[in-house]
């Protein structure tokens, strides 16, 4: 036949050009498919990059805290808390005194100076109070200088290892050979401070025995209400004399040359209470009150936010008009568009204000914490987040919503339900895997985003004063997105508080990452079938 | 028999009363939402106008928009109060030596403009959004088109999930550990663009991908069977539909790329810069200069120099100029999505 | 309003007596058909498993289609007969872990899951029609030059030639030559579809496959595109997938019956309607399951 010939020529491949084996096609695709495996290659990227700046951390973290040990400075500090519980008792013994004025003036209605007059005993006594830690005041401050002058040897001591290793790796022996290195023999250089042993003994028999003499002379306070307080104050003293045997026990068996163990340095950040850096005496790298900034800051804006943004996507999914709907739903994503940084802005500039004063107007006293005096704080951070957050759970909760099959709400309407009951017993139970995860991403939004909480949430590096109950969201707090932010313009590459920036990214990193997951999760596992 | 006496009488019953009452906090919890977003745009353009803005012709503070930051000098002369940027004030105190030494007050970047930040700012956006578009289309074609379900695209889907919820200051990080210390490219363009490119990689993806899923199976179809190849189908008849699609969606990119500082603030911003971008020796380095950007202005002068009457005019100057861009970006991308979505029916 | 073929189909079983009168049709119109005594042919579908992941679709299918013929594939839904068209121009490849396990399909006697056959090359000799019309959102002329194009014919002369001969050939040339610059997706569903067709034979193909093409269309609609399926049996080789019986007894040569995925019963379209051989195509073609 003839027609056959010319067919199987056709349908046979011969005439395509090929690269390396690869049609034009295939080389299409292989192209293609570069640019898909981007993302995968991105992920990992990152997290090479902030592993390879920050895996260093922990070895020189853990040097940090070796140096922290062998130069004394840990066994200074076993005494200066002595000395700042002190502090921290004669803080409690002005409370009191403030109590006891407002009590004068408020209540018995007495002008300043006579209720100043009434006190008179009462601040004695606390001066009195307030003495006793001298002997060991004198002490620490001692000994801070000696061991801040062993730390010093120490530094000088690395920084020469490091310019001789400069030396040596641009070929310079000769002049590496020239720099003296002097070792630091830390049982010599400790030697003077472990000796302050004994004066430390009498130092703080000598303080205690005060503090009995003055306990004794404890006046007597007006009300019983403040003679609770008086009590209360007596017993925490007892208390603290009671721990003056530990600390001494602590002392002498405390040993320079003991090895601080690995995971020390892991630890010491994950559970540090203390983020503190580039101090005279010792720099920690605790985590822990950015971690609860961050999460307070977050609490606050997800408490706004979901109420706002899951009752926002019930209203324009089930109740609105669709006029309303048609200028509502462009409108929220609008404000998903506004700037993070424009939104601190404004809370700098208006919002910290606006809510300090609102905080002051005296109608409002009986809220916790009000009045306030910090204008950028947990709040006012927390109040812009939760603007941020309430479009990204808006429109994926409003998504769960619309994907909830009319048949239910029909079903739901031809039993004789209100549409109340059927948007509470039936849409949202239907929709809300897809609420729980709209949240848990906006909750992703909010603990990573960086310029609101640098701008608004007041930077004090320190955990919130939990005691202080629901007033606690007055305080300012810092974040470990703004610290990062704030810190990372300034640190010198490689230090230990450069790497120290990086791990909190790391950290940063894989929270987003578990509440991605989380969030996915969720959707998978408890997404009811449809059709 | 009066006719309200039926069975189907509306009752105002307590079950009634208390749907009305939540529906209202639904409806309240809503239009406060709103309320807020338009009170925060509000106050910055009302506050922000005023520096824009300017009472003679051509009522636009062109000042603004063209000149670079400078310190603002506030003086008194002659029983006047003077206030003059740095390089007028110069040519003043050469006029006027009478002008008292030392009796001014200055206040950094109060006078002058913006114009380098915005300069900044429109590079930045132009470089990382052609990287992006460049490798988020071709990857949502390989998955829209090529892809066949399995453990790789799998992870591919994952990997782009998981990367659209990186928080932005971590790709800061990634980018200044990997672009400005590995690559040793520095504070630059370069580094941001990546940076930026990255970040808003999974936006364009998943929008590309919506777009292309969009153009009708048949499209491809009939093209196939018509003996065009895989290629020419998706050049020919896939990609000129869903192009304008992904183009619009990958606007809201546009907005984002524009409005994120933590990124940029280590890997491609500074805080002053005197030269413009172009004033540069040899090409090359064109690339690898930092710039100025708005949104890193913003942050500096709102929290890094003292507050006072005379920086609050440049804060919500720059917050306005700024909003305004993100805005007419946002708006243009609402607008002509909708536009297209009666064009493109089938 | 549009009486979709499933409906027209159910009008069966109420008139058996039309049957007998429609079924003689073909032999009717298409005596040249009957005429050639030994029709070559084509397509030869070999023992041939298919499977869609797990689930097998075809069974053991072997018939062969004859060179400028109409054979139709009817069957109830999900049978597999659209399937083994697909697999006739390889279109299956788009979908994801389908294989044809065993067996060929040999078109003149070129294996076409070969590895070194074209697929490109395949689908321009196996056109296309598909069951929903899917013109380009392109204007007419556009949609019906497309497939030239891709080959790189860009005379214009040639191409003006090309896209008057595709629409006189598809019947569609009076209503649309005034228009030819009109986006494809104006015209009305008969027209679209015939403007599928259309764009189909422009590229001159042995072989076109369509995949119920009437089956979106009104009555008026589909007796044009039954019409022009006699014209083009000339021309071409058409396989026609339908689940229109009266369809079938009117258009085509030889009838395929699918049942289950499995090949039931394939003759002579006359053969299979007056006097099936298999009592399962009895009880379809009679209108009791399906």
């Amino acid at each position: 036949m003839e027609a056959s010939s010319p067919a199987s020529h056709l349908l046979v491949n011969k005439s395509r050009i090929r690269l390396f084996g690869l049609s034009f096609d295939d080389c299409i695709r292989v192209f293609f498919g570069g640019n898909a495996i981007v993302s995968i290659i991105v992920l990992a990227l990152i997290t090479y990059f902030l592993f390879r700046e920050g895996a260093g951390f922990f070895g020189q973290n853990r040097q940090n805290l070796t140096v922290y040990r062998q130069a004394g400075l840990e066994y200074i500090d076993f005494i200066r808390a002595q000395q700042d519980d002190h502090t921290a008792l004669t803080r409690y013994l002005s409370d009191l005194r403030l109590r006891q004025f407002r009590h004068y003036t408020q209540e018995a209605k007495l002008p300043v100076a006579d209720a100043n007059a009434k006190l008179a005993v009462f601040d004695d006594f606390a001066g009195q109070f307030g003495d006793t830690v001298e002997p060991i005041r004198t002490l620490v401050s001692d000994l801070t200088e000696q061991a801040s002058a062993i730390k010093e040897k120490f530094t000088v001591m690395e920084d020469k290892k490091e310019e001789r290793r400069q030396l040596m790796a641009e070929g310079r022996k000769g002049d590496a050979d020239r720099v003296i290195i002097t070792p630091v023999n830390f049982a010599e250089e400790l030697k003077p401070i472990i000796g302050t042993l004994p004066a430390y003994k009498e130092a703080s028999a000598e303080f205690s025995r005060r503090i009995e003499q003055v306990l004794a002379t404890a006046p007597v306070l007006p009300t019983p209400e403040l003679q609770v307080r008086m009590d209360r104050f007596k017993q925490l003293t007892r208390e603290y004399l009671s721990g003056f045997p530990a600390v001494v026990s602590h002392l002498e068996s405390w040993d320079y040359a003991k090895p601080v163990p690995a995971v020390q340095a892991l630890t010491s950040f994950i559970f540090g209470r203390e983020w503190l850096t580039a101090s005279f005496w010792q720099d920690w790298y605790g985590v822990i009150p950015l971690l609860v900034g961050s999460l307070m800051v977050s609490a606050v804006a997800l408490l706004l936010a979901v109420p706002l943004g899951v009752g926002a996507a019930i209203y324009v999914n089930q109740i609105a008009t669709p006029a309303e709907q048609k200028f509502i739903k462009p409108g929220i994503e609008f404000i998903s568009a506004i700037p993070s940084v424009v939104l601190g802005f404004f809370g700098i500039a208006v919002l910290g204000q606006a809510l300090r004063a609102l905080s002051q107007a005296s109608w409002l006293s009986w809220v916790p914490g009000f009045p306030y005096s910090e204008r950028l704080n947990i709040l006012t951070a927390g109040c812009l987040l939760a603007l941020m957050a309430v479009p990204t759970i808006f429109t994926l909760a409003e998504d769960a919503l619309n994907n909830v099959p009319r048949a239910f709400k029909e079903a739901s309407f031809a039993l004789g339900a209100t549409r109340l009951q059927t948007v509470i017993k039936i849409i949202v139970p239907a929709s809300l895997s897809g609420i729980i995860s709209a949240v848990l991403l906006g909750l992703g939004r909010v603990i990573g985003e960086t310029m609101v909480v640098l701008l608004c949430a007041g930077n004090r590096i320190a955990i919130p004063d939990f005691s202080a109950g629901l007033a606690v969201v007055t305080q300012p707090v810092h974040t470990m997105t703004g610290i990062i932010a704030q810190e990372m313009g300034e640190v010198v590459q490689g230090s230990i508080h450069y790497r120290a920036l990086f791990v909190v990214g790391i950290l940063l990193f894989f929270l987003s990452l578990g509440i991605n997951y989380v969030a996915q999760i969720v959707v998978r596992r408890y997404r009811i079938s449809i059709g | 028999m009066p006719a309200t006496h039926h069975v189907f009488r509306a009752q105002l019953t307590s079950a009634r009363r208390r749907e009305g009452f939540i529906f209202f906090l639904f409806g309240a919890a809503t239009y406060f939402v709103l309320l807020c977003g338009a009170v925060v745009i509000g106050t910055i353009v009302v506050r922000g106008a005023g520096t824009v803005f300017q009472a003679r012709a051509p009522f636009i503070n062109t000042t603004f928009f063209t000149e670079a930051p400078e310190s603002l000098h506030v003086f008194q002369y002659q029983g006047r109060k003077m206030e003059l940027g740095d390089a007028a004030f110069r040519t003043f105190e050469a006029a006027h030596p009478d002008v008292a030494k030392g009796k001014s007050d200055s206040y950094v970047y109060s006078a002058g403009g913006i114009f380098p930040c915005i300069v900044g700012t429109v590079l930045l956006v132009v470089g990382s959004m052609a990287i992006a578009l460049t490798l988020g289309v071709c990857a949502a074609i390989y998955l829209n088109e090529y892809a066949r379900d399995g453990t790789f695209i799998r992870f591919v889907r994952l990997a782009i999930l998981n990367l659209a919820g990186v928080p932005s200051i971590v790709f800061g990080l990634f980018g200044f550990g990997m672009f400005v210390i590995f690559f040793g490219w520095n504070v630059s363009l370069l580094a941001g663009w990546f940076t930026l490119a990255f970040m808003v990689l999974p936006v364009i993806i998943t929008a590309s991908e919506e777009s292309l899923k969009a153009v009708p199976k048949g499209f491809r179809e009939g093209s196939l069977a018509l003996g065009a190849t895989k290629w020419q189908t998706i050049i020919k008849n896939v990609l000129p539909y869903a192009l304008p699609g992904i183009l619009t969606s990958s606007i809201l990119g546009i907005a984002r790329v524009a409005g994120e500082t933590a990124p940029i603030m280590f890997t491609a911003a500074y805080v002053v810069r005197d030269k413009l971008p172009w004033q540069v020796d040899k090409f090359s380095d064109f690339f690898f200069q930092g710039v100025m950007a708005l949104p890193y202005h913003i942050y500096v002068v709102s929290s890094k120099i003292p507050q006072n009457e005379y920086t609050e005019r440049v804060q919500y100057g720059t917050a306005f100029v700024f909003l305004l861009i993100v805005a007419l970006i946002a708006t243009a991308s609402i607008v002509l999505r909708n536009r297209l979505r009666n064009r493109y029916k089938w | 309003m549009v009486i979709t073929a499933p409906i027209l189909m159910d009008t069966l079983p109420s008139a058996p007596t039309i049957r007998p009168a429609t079924a003689p049709a073909p032999a009717a119109t298409a005596p040249a058909g009957q005429a050639a005594p030994a029709a070559e042919t084509l397509i030869d579908i070999d023992h041939v498993d298919f499977f869609y992941g797990q689930s097998q679709a075809l069974h053991d299918v072997s018939l062969q289609i004859e060179d400028k013929k109409v054979t139709a594939f009817i069957g109830p839904s999900g049978c597999g007969k659209s399937t083994l068209l697909r697999c006739l121009n390889r279109m299956n490849d788009l979908i994801d872990g389908t294989r044809v396990a065993k067996g060929s399909i040999k078109i003149r006697g070129v294996d076409i899951h070969q590895a070194d056959v074209d697929v490109i090359e395949l689908r321009k000799r196996v056109g296309m029609v598909f069951q929903k019309s899917n013109p380009f959102p392109k204007s007419i002329y556009e949609n019906i030059t497309f497939g030239l194009r891709l080959q790189g014919v860009t005379n214009k002369a040639r191409l003006d030639e090309v896209v008057e001969k595709s629409l006189r050939g598809a019947a569609l040339w009076d209503e649309v030559k005034d228009r030819l610059n009109a986006s494809g997706l104006g015209l009305s569903g008969g027209q679209q579809q015939r403007l599928c067709i259309a764009r189909a034979i422009a590229v001159e193909p042995e072989v076109i496959l369509m995949d119920e093409p009437c089956s979106a269309l009104d009555p008026v609609a589909t007796a044009k595109v039954e019409e022009l399926i006699q014209e083009l049996r000339t021309r071409f080789t058409i396989v026609i997938v339908t689940h229109n019986m009266q369809q079938a007894a009117r258009c085509s040569d030889k009838t395929a019956f699918f049942y289950m995925g499995k090949l039931i019963e394939y003759a002579d379209t006359r053969n299979i309607f007056t006097n099936p051989a298999n009592a399962q195509t009895e009880a379809y073609v009679s209108g009791r399951f399906g």
